[in-house]
């Protein structure tokens, strides 16, 4: 049985990723404030897939990690309006009921898991022709 | 709790039982791997009298891999960060399975003591130090009373 990594070390690990760039190169992710000594609050971005309406669009994504991270899923929030079947319309959240990866969460999942996740639902035949609001405008 | 081995168990008894002067490490009642510490700040230093918090893990890979451990409570020092990172060489290259948590923690208070600006962490706070050291030890004093000390 792996030893069960605290919440603070396990985002300070998830932090050193983002910090040097590992993992998926479509999006990225940070602290929202280099301060945030209770790592809580993040910040990612998501280059939307080519070949589809998203194409050429940055997307920001707000993440919080509440106190039972990863145990506990992380609370999810698009910042740019999107159009997409499992964020809400009306204030960016990402649905859990819509979004497998928050709705069905494990703790092996961590917030790159997130991000790479929302862009392939962003490719999927559902969502990809979607038309979307004006760049740039948020919620 | 296999994993919890028969080393982490002595060093956990002899932590708790025959503490290290002004540190103090109690494991977490959910978590043996998991440590929270108080290190009393040395005298003459600018920490003196302040009661810094820090929290240590042993990754499984323990004692073939350094602990993890981070500052909770605010330091101005050039070797953490502004999460409390630490830069400490035995937290890195340095680390052999011959140290023990002990090593470690008496390792960070000696850094409280001697603070190294050539291998800093914060290179804003570094500068400080270098440039005016007694400005930098007054800033460090000014930070030690409003978030070390209750």
């Amino acid at each position: 049985m792996h030893a069960q990594v605290p919440r603070n070390f396990r985002l300070l690990d998830e932090l050193e990723k983002g910090e040097k760039g590992l993992g998926d190169p479509n999006v990225s992710y940070g602290l929202e404030r280099g301060d945030d000594n209770t790592l809580s609050n993040w910040m990612g971005m998501i280059q939307g897939p080519p070949g589809g309406s998203h194409e050429g669009r940055l997307y920001s994504v707000s993440i919080h990690c509440g106190p039972n991270y990863p145990q506990e899923a992380p609370r999810v929030r698009f910042v740019c309006r999107i159009n997409m079947n499992c964020v809400n319309q009306n204030n960016g959240n990402v649905d859990p009921h819509a979004f497998r990866i928050i709705g069905n969460w494990n703790p092996t999942y961590s917030m790159e898991t997130i991000l790479v996740e929302l862009r392939k639902e962003m490719n999927s035949a559902a969502n990809k022709r979607l038309p979307q609001p004006p760049e740039g405008s948020n919620y | 709790m296999a994993n919890l081995n028969r080393r982490i168990q002595k060093e956990t008894e002899r932590l708790v039982m025959d503490p290290v002067a002004g540190i103090s490490a109690s494991p977490d009642p959910s978590n043996p791997r998991y440590f929270h510490i108080q290190i009393s700040g040395p005298i003459t230093t600018p920490y003196e009298g302040g009661i810094f918090e820090l929290e240590l893990y042993l990754p499984d890979e323990y004692p073939m891999c350094p602990p993890k451990v981070r500052f909770l409570t605010k330091i101005y020092h050039p070797n953490v960060d502004r999460l409390g990172r630490i830069c400490l060489d035995i937290l890195k290259d340095k680390w052999s399975p011959a140290l023990q948590i002990r090593s470690v923690l008496l390792s960070i208070q000696a850094l409280m003591s001697a603070p190294n600006p050539d291998d800093p962490l914060d290179p804003a706070i570094a500068r400080h130090w270098k440039e005016d050291e007694n400005g930098a030890n007054r800033t460090a004093r000014e930070w030690c009373l409003a978030y070390a000390c209750n």
